[in-house]
């Protein structure tokens, strides 16, 4: 088949181009207009245009208290959610990779947490979550515990938001991880269990090493989103009680849509965005050296 | 490869262009947002009467209140916007979207059908910029079989309240419940600050550090911390009422427009015969419940078909489907459809004394007037939740409410509306 | 072989246990929508009551779902598919020519909040007069999906050895066919992943939703907030529209399921 030899020389940067072009074209306007906005100190409650003020924003909002707080908030949630589902995500892809009777039905079940819109269940939960009627409470005290606060109380809002956010997305890293269990080639486990291991040690010295990009890549994924969770949260405590469950995320979205600070708030998501891209850059050192 | 792909990009751009200019083609047409309403709801309803009779079509968008803002100061903020009518609460972005520019003066409308108390947060100058729509007020909802069964009398004071919340109150029943959820609780303690003699603003002054305002908010700290449902401060209306219409409150203060959702059968095994609702009680100072214009209808300045516009919210305030809206218990903003006593007949009798309180002795805000009102209730909310978590008994409550108050102020200044 | 047998209950129950965990809201959501406002909220929770269908006579009656469903498949498919015309040549580059930094580009889109975007393209798409058709859905909902695509599949072509194209290279092949005719076939299992995901998030997405669509583009998820009133949750009605919105997706993906089986068993090349 005849092709034109440029095609096949610049083919590493035709392949990308059209892509590269369209993430550029929707891209490079709103970093430029929230980089622009983070300068000035543009609100709308006084009623007046933007005027440049240079770093101002920045000291007004990367001192205040509740800022730092947020900041402190987004990790916590982050790390915790993250850590639990992939740990919980790998487990449940490492039992379910085999074939066995109603593996198709168990992937389909698996999906329907993710397929599940998370402002209706930021919604449903809430309503589950009730401390006096909610299902929640009604199943600890069936079993002889104690009835919770969960979102309501400024200590337990936190772990409530989590085991939501472990519940919708475990069963993403899941099957990413099947997929890549799914390609992987039999000849180093065969091998191994020939030698001799046991099924335990396989798992730990030859099918996670060798999966490992995969989980990483599913990591990063999720990370990426975790530290910008903003639905479920927003439907079930809007960052109550009081600030307690206030995320970056929510705290631009209130400065923003109920403050109308529109100059703070891109401050706030000018911060949000340098800090996941750091932490995906750091996953993703981890992704690369795992790689070889 | 390069020149073809950058060929068929420049021409699927020019392709939508040209589509979606053909397809706007010039019609008779206005873009009208409404708020998940009753009221937005009869609108929707009754929009293919208007265009058959004007031949105007409309396209009518329905949000949710939070959503309606979002939507609309996108579009507004960004001069984008292809909005002609919409809904609007006075009170919470009625200063902010005057100061922008983004209502439209209403100088043709007739205004004569509204009383003067509502007129002042629809004007801003000499100008009228918003059509009230819709009125709420402060009510006090209870358990007429609790209170019939312990030998209680309607509360008819703040003492009254906190005695029978405490006789009322069990392991299964909460003695008494109001929202604690920070910001959504400020409107509901304001009436409590007025009877107690304190306010929020005044005169564009931050003064709810005084005496008389802390000590209501220590009576509504005590109150919900001591026989509030549990939780109570991350409770908003949507999470009390459905533990009400279970039938696990005896006695709730909020607005008068839930009073129709908590007696329909389809909603609460309670029943009318159970739920009554009375004026909510005084306090030491006085009897002032808060009675507010909570939704208007405002024409866009940015819109291009402001004739049309016109048309449209004449006939969408009128007091024809106000009428309309008082037979579907909606509590109308207009005077006349109040007097109209067919009208009155049909509407829920509870609602009808409970506003004629109101009206004669109630006070037309319920939260502090100013543009950067979001941020002043999430402040105020942090003493609501404090006084709360420490049954009204915070040593902090004063110190605490001297830094909101001074926060708020800052707030005045920044907008320029402090001392107005 | 009785050791066998113990194995494979104890696997069979873990199977169970991570079934229900998965299942239990949606068991209750599903009954929830069913039942009356009353019996949804009673206390003790009622596990017997009398179903009603009334909640979703209002979901497709009085709401319209059936131009939401239209349109958030519309959306969907649309800027799924542009993602995996864009995004898998983009990916197969990455993997093969190691290209990091692209890699990073591309997904900085990801790591972009949500709200920055809004104003800023409200803007744009309104200038171009493009508000009112579902091109602006479409191109916002291709910026989650992209990345998705691109990121998963770069991945996944990593764990395609080398020599599977580079011996039809070594025949005469160009990279281009190779990638064509032997790469992508290979592809299944990471191809329906990515999409399958993507197709997901465009599906729930919320925010662009609610701010870029115009009444006769709106999309489901919006649907469920028509029941969040002024002065009224209609649970029933909340629990009905979730259900609704959720039954297409699954319906979707589990077609998608079996296409996949099928077309990875009618033999595949594998060296």
């Amino acid at each position: 088949m005849m092709q034109s030899g440029f095609a096949e020389r610049n083919l590493q940067r035709l392949f990308p181009l059209p892509a590269v072009i369209f993430v550029a074209m929707l891209m490079v306007f709103p970093v430029l207009y929230t980089s622009y906005l983070s300068f000035t100190n543009w609100n709308l409650t006084s009623g007046m245009p933007a005027t440049f003020v240079g770093w101002r924003s920045y000291a007004r909002v990367l001192t205040e208290p509740r800022f730092v707080n947020a900041l402190v908030r987004t990790f916590i949630f982050t790390f915790f959610a993250v850590a639990i589902e992939g740990i919980c995500g790998v487990a449940a892809a490492l039992v379910l990779h085999r074939a066995f009777v109603g593996k198709s039905l168990a992937k389909l079940l698996l999906l329907l947490p993710l397929v599940a819109t998370p402002v209706a269940i930021g919604i449903v939960f809430n309503l589950f979550y009730d401390p006096t009627i909610g299902l929640a409470n009604f199943v600890l005290t069936s079993l002889g515990l104690p009835p919770g606060l969960w979102i309501s109380n400024d200590k337990s809002v936190i772990p409530s938001l989590i085991l939501v956010d472990v519940w919708q997305w475990t069963p993403m890293i899941t099957l990413i991880v099947l997929a890549g269990l799914a390609g992987l080639s039999d000849e180093p486990i065969e091998a191994a269990r020939i030698d001799g291991a046991s099924e335990a040690q396989i798992i730990r010295w030859v099918t996670i090493p060798m999966v490992m990009p995969v989980i990483l890549t599913a990591l990063i994924l999720r990370l990426i989103d975790a530290l910008k969770t903003f639905d479920i949260i927003f439907a079930m405590t809007g960052g109550g009680p009081g600030y307690a469950s206030e995320t970056l995320n929510i705290m631009g979205y209130k400065y923003s849509f109920e403050y109308f600070r529109m100059g703070q708030s891109a401050v706030i998501l000018v911060v949000l965005f340098l800090v996941v891209f750091t932490c995906s850059l750091g996953i993703m050192k981890l992704r690369t050296a795992s790689e070889i | 490869m390069k020149k073809l792909v950058r060929n068929i990009v420049v021409l699927s751009c020019s392709l939508c262009l040209c589509v979606s200019a053909t397809v706007r083609a010039q019609q008779k047409e206005i873009r009208v947002l409404l708020a998940n309403h009753p009221y937005g709801e009869l609108l929707k309803s009754a929009i293919p009467e208007f265009e058959s009779a004007t031949g105007i079509k409309v396209n009518a968008e329905s949000l949710q209140e939070s959503q309606l803002t979002t939507k609309l100061t996108t579009e507004f903020a960004t001069s984008s916007s292809s909005v002609d009518v919409f809904m609007t609460r006075p009170l919470q972005e009625g200063k902010m979207f005057y100061k922008n520019g983004w209502y439209e003066p209403l100088g043709a409308y007739d205004f004569s059908d509204y009383p003067k108390n509502v007129m002042s947060v629809a004007t801003f100058g000499t100008k009228a910029y918003i059509v009230p729509l819709v009125t709420e007020w402060q009510v006090l909802y209870y358990r007429k079989d609790l209170l019939a069964g312990a030998g209680i009398k309607v509360p008819a004071t703040f003492d009254d309240l906190e005695a029978a919340a405490k006789k009322l109150n069990s392991e299964n029943i909460a003695g008494m419940a109001s929202r604690g959820k920070g910001a959504a609780a400020v409107t509901q303690l304001s009436s409590y600050v007025y009877n107690y003699g304190g306010q929020y603003l005044d005169k564009g002054v931050a003064v709810f550090d005084s005496k008389p305002a802390v000590d209501a908010i220590r009576f509504y700290g005590k109150l919900l911390g001591t026989y509030g449902p549990k939780g109570v401060t991350s409770m908003s209306w949507e999470n009390i009422m459905p533990l009400f219409q279970a039938g696990k409150i005896a006695m709730w203060t909020d607005a008068s427009v839930f009073y129709g959702q908590i007696i329909d059968p389809a909603k609460t095994q309670l029943g009318a015969d159970k739920v009554g609702i009375a004026n909510f009680p005084a306090g030491p100072k006085t009897d002032s419940p808060f009675i507010v214009t909570s939704w208007g209808m405002a024409v866009a300045k940015q819109s291009k078909k402001k004739d049309l516009a016109m048309k449209f919210i004449e006939w969408a305030t009128s007091k024809e489907l106000a009428a309309k809206g008082m037979l579907a218990n909606i509590t109308m903003a207009r005077s006349s459809v109040w007097e109209d006593k067919a009208v009155l007949a049909k509407v829920n009798p509870g609602l009808v004394e409970t506003r004629a309180f109101a009206a004669k002795n109630g006070y037309p805000l319920d939260r502090p007037y100013m543009s950067a009102v979001g941020e002043a209730r999430d402040l105020i909310g942090e003493l609501i939740i404090d006084s709360i978590n420490t049954k009204g008994a915070s040593p902090n409550l004063e110190k605490m409410a001297k830094e909101r108050v001074e926060k708020v102020n800052e707030l005045l200044q920044d907008t320029g509306e402090y001392g107005k | 072989m009785n050791r066998k047998f113990l194995s494979t209950t104890i696997f069979y129950l873990a199977v169970v246990g991570i079934a229900l965990v998965v299942l239990f809201p949606f068991l209750w959501m599903l009954s929830s929508s069913f039942k009356t406002q009353v019996d949804i909220i009673a206390w003790p929770p009622k596990i017997l009551f009398a179903p009603t269908i009334q909640n979703y006579q209002k979901v497709f009656g009085e709401q319209d779902f059936l131009k939401y469903f239209m349109n958030s498949t519309i959306v969907g498919v649309a800027a799924v598919g542009l993602s995996l015309v864009l995004g898998l040549p983009a990916a197969y580059s990455i993997a093969r020519f190691n290209q990091k930094k692209l890699a990073v580009f591309i997904l900085l889109a990801r790591l972009m909040p949500g709200i920055s975007f809004l104003m800023p393209w409200y803007i744009v798409f309104s200038r171009l007069e493009l508000m009112d058709s579902y091109t602006a859905l479409i191109l916002s909902h291709m910026l989650i999906a992209l990345p998705i695509v691109i990121w998963i599949m770069s991945s996944y072509f990593g764990t395609i050895p080398r020599e599977m194209e580079e011996s039809a290279m070594v025949d005469g092949a160009t990279r281009q066919y190779a990638f064509w005719k032997i790469i992508l076939p290979l592809s299944g299992p990471g191809v329906i992943t990515a999409t399958t995901l993507a197709f997901i998030f465009s599906w729930n997405n919320f925010l662009f939703s609610q701010v870029l669509s115009m009444e006769k583009t709106k999309t489901l998820p919006i649907a469920v907030y028509n029941f969040l009133s002024y002065a009224e949750v209609d649970w029933g009605g909340v629990m009905a529209a979730a259900c609704a919105i959720m039954a297409p997706a699954i319906i979707l993906t589990m077609i998608f399921q079996k296409y996949v089986v099928k077309g990875l068993t009618m033999g595949a090349v594998k060296g």
